[in-house]
């Protein structure tokens, strides 16, 4: 049972780390808005390239890696 | 919207609005090679940029319309490219040099908009991350501006149909974001917490039943104690501080029993873990505290809902201005304006401020504000709003109020009242809890001396559980939940709540009283014949019309607006306005009374007519020295007949009480099948007939327009004004309607009943739990967490029922008709 006086100190030691990702996570304001980003997996196509700031988008057909 | 257009068939509705596309050649968009109709250049430009960059999605997706947007977008870059060397408009400044706006943008209404937005913003150079929130309609922006520039940005969203506003209320919207996060983040460190405190407690609870060394069930209490501090020190904290600040003003609220039983529990647990004996409650603090504090956070976000409802009016006004600077016309803020500058405003552009005309004449469309859909002419010298919009001409306005003391300022502050008032359902749920939590302090004190007498270890339990449970939370939660949701709802049906109690009265009312004149009718009346009383000298027509005119453009009342005229008017000195009345000043060395009968001082029985009429006498005049009569007719509003045979319906009795006279009462009474009207009342002749239904049991509900109705409005149990009311009536209402059609007052009923009907479940549901939960915890079945687990959850349940209103009023607005609402939701 000695194995507990390692593991829980370090159960803790990653949940400190948890909060601290949590912290950094809603200082960021990634939980700032939860309603559409669900939608974000139904609505980006990852195999188009994303919408570029072009006015001549059209001629943009070049596979790229999405940024977002 | 059918016209002449016969054989072409229905108009095919946008692709893009859904509005109905005009008559003629149609303007036409390809999607996957197939034209599809839209309504105007705008919607083709914009839904051709959204299908070039592979956006198309949004269509499939979308649960709202596009908004339908007829911005130049040359003006757009034009206005937004004056604050680019503005660094304080470009939000707040990062530590890299980045820069964090918020704008506010009209049209959001589905999560496809914020995706759309989102994915348009986002891939743009210099811009780091873009957030739309759905609910409120803001956009943050991070973005570097050493690589692009802030009018960019707008141009974009303005381009994908998505109107950019510089928020207003800045500072409040991101003290509500900071709110917002703190709360998220007390609800996640609780929730961290729990996670490991349980995990330590079922080798604690194993331990006992297996057995377990001294060594390791010390250690798991220390790394319990050492979790559990920074979730009561952290997350549980506003419980205490509430509680505390409670206890100054000498009352028990709700946080009371529940940071009791959080500090008996952890206070216990600690004395029991430094005394080396009993149990440790570590587990149960923790998981309380979690529960709790998820439903604050949900409640926090539903208040928070509410309040951007004040912002949505808010947006009504323009960003900018253009000052007059002797000749040189600037740009400016619209807030930068200050009293007395000169203003020009373009046809077509909104009134940055409210002010008087100093130069030009044009028509004003008040729409958005009053609901009035008919355009005013506003010449020099008349009052224009800030928020209306210039349809005619170009004029001058001299700024007369601006910031807070505007007139949006003010709606937006009446409709904030409703977020902080209390139903008296709520301070009667108040009351009880107060009564509640002395009750139960009484029997957890009960229930630890019996314990302590038959089983002293189980005694500390058992109280806690008893404290645990009866937390009045789910009770305390009943009305004010409802009644927050409820307002949601009527806002999307052009409804502001001013007050909320008023909500769960007027699901008892029994009698209706309407006001006629701008209630019951359109308010815009029309003069349909001018009679001069042929003993009269010398005047023609024109000549006591512009008096009339002159004189009425000095008073509020609905019928001025018949006499508003284009031409120049003469000059009135020493006016006297009496309310309910008339108006009288001198013109050209002479005093002119215009009003009723009574005001300017005849016997109207002479005459018999059927429209209302106004009387134009000389003050010299004796008894039949009236120079000329004025004919008025006023129409029916829409939706008139329906709504009062929708209360009838509904046993309700209806009663016309007017300033009119008997005939043009009379008239609007039988066509619409009033039996009680009362005509030729004075504001305390109606007064007096309201408290004497009040004192035999009636619930009254007034619903008027006029500056005269405000203490009526204010008498009546429950009030209500439509739109186009005055200011002053406005103030004294519990509810603003800003349609044009008078149906709006069913819907309310509707929605005041349903709200009635979801308060009543939800203290049922509290007081059934806590009777049922009570005895068990008494008896010692209940650990405390199992009665925090319960308590939560009827609380949750609480505010889920209460959230279900705005839903259920949302589905019966689309089935009955499209209301022409006004005030973005």
């Amino acid at each position: 049972m000695s194995i507990i006086y390692l593991m829980i100190p370090l159960g803790i030691i990653f949940a400190g780390l948890a909060v601290w990702a949590l912290i950094w996570a809603i200082r960021s304001g990634q939980f700032d808005e939860l309603e559409s980003h669900g939608w974000s997996v139904v609505l980006d196509d990852d195999t188009k390239p994303p919408p570029v700031e072009t006015e001549n988008d059209s001629q943009d057909e070049v596979e790229r890696e999405p940024d977002s | 919207m059918a016209n002449t257009g016969v054989g072409a068939g229905a108009f095919a509705s946008c692709f893009h609005c859904g509005e109905p596309c005009p008559p003629g050649p149609p303007i036409l968009v390809e999607r996957d090679g197939e034209p599809q109709p839209v309504c105007c250049h705008g919607c083709q430009a914009v839904s051709e940029l959204i299908f070039s960059s592979g956006l198309d999605r949004y269509y499939q997706f979308r649960t709202s319309e596009g908004r339908k947007i007829n911005d130049d977008l040359e003006m757009v870059a034009g206005i937004w490219s004056a604050c680019d060397d503005r660094q304080e408009l470009w939000g707040e400044e990062h530590t890299d040099g980045k820069r964090d706006l918020l704008l506010q943008t009209e049209g959001v209404e589905c999560s496809a908009c914020a995706w759309l937005i989102r994915s348009r913003i986002e891939p743009q150079t210099g811009v780091d991350r873009v957030q739309v929130d759905v609910g409120t309609g803001y956009t943050r922006i991070v973005w570097d501006p050493a690589q692009t520039k802030l009018s960019t940005l707008a141009l974009e969203l303005a381009k994908i149909g998505y109107r950019p506003h510089l928020p207003v209320a800045e500072s409040e919207q991101r003290a509500r974001l900071k709110e917002r996060r703190i709360g998220m983040l007390r609800v996640g460190v609780a929730g961290l917490g729990m996670m490991q405190v349980m995990m330590y407690a079922v080798g604690l609870y194993a331990g006992e039943t297996f057995g377990i060394t001294d060594g390791a069930r010390r250690f798991l209490e220390w790394t319990s104690l050492l979790v559990t501090i920074p979730v009561v020190l952290f997350s549980a904290r506003p419980f205490f501080t509430s509680a505390i600040s409670s206890l100054n003003v000498r009352r028990l609220n709700m946080d009371v029993p529940v940071a009791l039983a959080i500090a008996v529990a952890f206070v216990a647990s600690c004395f029991n873990f430094l005394r080396g004996a009993g149990d440790v409650y570590f587990d149960s603090v923790v998981m309380f505290v979690f529960f709790l504090s998820s439903a604050r956070y949900i409640q926090l976000v539903q208040r928070h809902r509410n309040l951007e409802g004040g912002a949505a009016l808010a947006r009504l006004i323009p960003e900018w201005a253009r000052r007059l600077q002797g000749s040189e016309i600037e740009t400016v803020l619209a807030a930068d304006l200050s009293v007395g500058d000169l203003v020009r405003v373009r046809a077509g552009e909104t009134f940055p401020a409210d002010g008087s005309i100093e130069n030009g004449t044009t028509e004003v469309d008040e729409a958005l504000l009053t609901g009035e859909s008919a355009p005013r002419v506003r010449g020099p010298g008349e009052d224009v709003v800030g928020g209306s919009v210039n349809i005619l001409s170009p004029v001058e306005m001299r700024v007369r109020a601006v910031g807070r003391d505007s007139t949006v300022s003010a709606l937006g502050r009446m409709l904030l009242r409703a977020g902080g008032e209390r139903n008296r359902f709520v301070s009667a749920s108040e009351r009880i809890a107060g009564y509640f939590v002395g009750f139960v302090l009484l029997i957890a004190a009960l229930t630890s001396v019996a314990w302590l007498y038959f089983q002293p270890s189980a005694a500390l339990s058992a109280a806690l559980a008893v404290l645990v449970v009866s937390c009045p939370c789910a009770l305390s939660l009943a009305a004010p939940a409802s009644v927050s949701a409820a307002g949601r709802a009527l806002l999307g049906q052009g409804v502001m709540m001013t007050r909320g109690v008023a909500l769960e009265v007027l699901a008892r009312v029994d009698v209706v009283v309407f006001d006629k004149t701008g209630t019951l009718t359109s308010g815009r009346p029309r003069i349909c014949s001018v009679k001069i009383n042929p003993d009269s000298p010398g005047l023609d027509e024109e000549a006591l019309l512009g008096i009339a005119a002159a004189l009425e453009a000095h008073s509020a009342h609905p019928l001025a607006h018949a006499f508003r005229v284009k031409s120049p008017l003469p000059g009135v000195t020493d006016v006297t306005t009496v309310n309910h009345g008339g108006v009288s000043g001198i013109i050209n060395g002479e005093r002119w009374s215009i009003g009723s009968a009574d005001f300017v001082g005849l016997d109207e029985k002479d005459v018999a007519n059927t429209g209302i009429i106004v009387w134009l006498a000389r003050q010299s005049a004796k008894q039949s020295g009236w120079v000329a009569q004025f004919e008025i007719r006023d129409e029916l509003r829409t939706g008139v007949r329906q709504t009062i045979d929708e209360l009838h319906h509904r046993g309700i009795r209806t009663v016309i009480a007017s300033g009119d006279r008997e005939q043009s009462v009379s008239e609007v009474a039988s066509r619409l099948g009033i039996e009680e009207w009362h005509a030729r009342q004075k504001p305390e002749m109606k007064i007096e007939r309201v408290r004497k239904w009040q004192r035999t049991g009636s619930r009254v509900l007034m619903v008027g327009d006029g500056v005269n109705d405000a203490p009526v409005l204010a008498a009546a149990d429950v009030s209500m004004t439509v739109s186009g009311a005055t200011d002053l009536a406005n103030s004294a209402a519990d509810f603003i309607l800003t349609t044009d059609s008078l149906a709006t007052v069913n819907r309310v009923m509707e929605i005041s009943g349903a709200t009635r009907r979801v308060i009543r479940e939800n203290m049922t549901w509290a007081i059934v739990y806590n009777v049922l939960a009570l005895p068990l915890a008494i008896g010692g079945f209940l650990q405390p967490w199992m009665a925090a687990l319960g308590m939560s959850l009827s609380s949750l349940l609480v505010v889920a029922n209460s959230a279900r209103l705005s839903r259920v009023a949302s589905k019966r607005s689309e089935t009955t008709e499209t209301v022409s609402g006004t005030v973005p939701a």
